[in-house]
């Protein structure tokens, strides 16, 4: 039981960094603002949720875990928020961004 | 606040300018004025059309350099090698710097000496704070903690001085500018602000309030209340910000939080130089209400770091709090 707790965490854990390495290479892959926020949401949601699962899984279910669990929510909540006024800025300032045309990779 | 202009036709800087010879006494008549501010426009007229002949020759300047130079190109090779070079071998001096350094946590190491043993074995006993590093910056190094408290004010204060605006038709302006660009009115941040203010209030607080127990103190916990208000002013605007925290609450609360802070100080610094015992009772540490002074001192420090952090951010958007 105890191993396979800590495979799950691992697998988890892995998972993480994988995603957060996404998040690195789109936010330098792109040149548009919007695609650069949409690969940095990519770290700042999937890959904080699955590190805190696999540190919560790991040190099994006490203060500790909820602790993680509250900042997940907390930075799910600020971290998105941040996002959708950086992006409304973005769409009220600059005057190509509606053109479609501009959106390349 | 008074302006330059309003102090120009007071009683003293009467006296002033006739104590520096500037001025006559009692000649003094605003109307005189006039012919200056005939004086002011010539002089502008002739700023403007030096600026314009400025920069025409700026562009054809700018027109010139259009192809670039080939000392340039080298230039920038030989700039890029040398900075390369430089970045290496500050590199290389760190690195053997840090190899040098004595092992971590090793006994012999030259920062363990009496001092550290001292504050860790009698600085529960001496200060009553569970925290040893609040009981260190707050008790045994008050006088470098007071120094730092005097650095946020003054900075506070030069930044007043160079962004404030205290003209009645700009500040007017300042308001209707503010957020020109942004869009006003979120509604999804309000309703996450709604939510999150109260949240980091309580926890600033929190922190500020448990400094002498468990990791915080004044300075983290200002930084926390600061950051909440910030985050009122950008989700609700000015408007609804100056209903709890103006010019005059923000006057109040940062002098006084200094001079009660500096007080507390230096009734430590008396005793101590009289060598008198400290009369203050430290109470049961791991109490709310206990080692003496700290608790009073982490509000104050946290007011004023608080303050100093809105006050910033204010003057910075919009040269006023």
């Amino acid at each position: 039981m105890e191993w396979v707790r800590f495979v799950a965490a691992v697998i988890c854990l892995l998972f993480a960094a994988v995603m957060e390495a996404i998040a690195v290479y789109g936010v330098y892959k792109f040149g548009f603002v919007m695609n650069r926020m949409h690969a940095a949401a990519i770290g700042d949601t999937l890959a904080l949720l699955l590190g805190a699962l696999g540190l919560i899984i790991l040190k099994g279910f006490s203060w500790f875990s909820l602790k993680m669990a509250l900042v997940v929510v907390l930075l799910w909540l600020t971290s998105s928020i941040s996002s959708h006024v950086i992006m409304r800025m973005e769409h009220s300032i600059d005057e190509e961004s509606i053109d479609l045309d501009t959106i390349k990779m | 606040m008074k302006k330059r202009s309003d102090y120009r036709s007071t009683f003293y800087s009467r006296i002033e300018n006739f104590v520096n010879g500037r001025d006559e006494f009692l000649l003094y008549r605003p109307q005189g004025d006039l012919e200056a501010k005939q004086l002011e426009s010539l002089e502008e007229e002739l700023t403007e059309a030096a600026d314009l002949l400025e920069k025409k020759e700026a562009q054809q300047r700018v027109q010139d350099m259009t192809e670039p130079l080939d000392f340039l190109k080298k230039f920038h090779k030989l700039y890029g090698m040398i900075a390369a070079i430089i970045c290496a071998m500050l590199m290389l001096l760190l690195l053997v710097t840090v190899s040098w350094l004595p092992p971590f946590g090793h006994p012999d190491n030259p920062a363990d000496n009496e001092v550290i043993k001292r504050y860790i074995e009698n600085g529960q006993q001496e200060t009553g704070a569970v925290n040893i590093v609040t009981g260190l910056i707050l008790n045994y190094r008050g006088f470098d903690t007071m120094g730092e408290t005097h650095v946020l004010f003054i900075a506070a204060s030069c930044v007043m001085i160079l962004l404030l605006i205290a003209e009645g038709e700009e500040k007017k302006s300042s308001y209707a500018f503010d957020r020109y660009m942004e869009p006003k009115n979120d509604i999804i941040i309000q309703k996450v602000a709604n939510f999150l203010v109260p949240v980091v209030f309580v926890f600033g607080i929190y922190v500020i309030l448990n400094g002498h127990l468990s990791p915080g103190g004044g300075f983290s916990g200002g930084a926390i209340l600061g950051a909440g208000m910030i985050l009122h002013v950008s989700a609700f605007g000015f408007k609804k910000t100056e209903k709890f925290f103006n010019e005059h609450v923000y006057k109040v609360a940062k002098v006084s939080a200094l001079c009660f802070y500096v007080s507390c100080l230096s009734y430590y610094f008396y005793m101590g130089a009289h060598g008198l015992d400290n009369h203050i009772p430290l109470g049961t540490p791991g109490n709310i209400i206990s080692s003496g002074l700290i608790l009073l001192i982490n509000i104050f420090v946290g007011t004023e770091v608080a303050c100093t952090m809105y006050a910033f951010y204010a003057l910075f958007r919009k040269g006023g709090l």
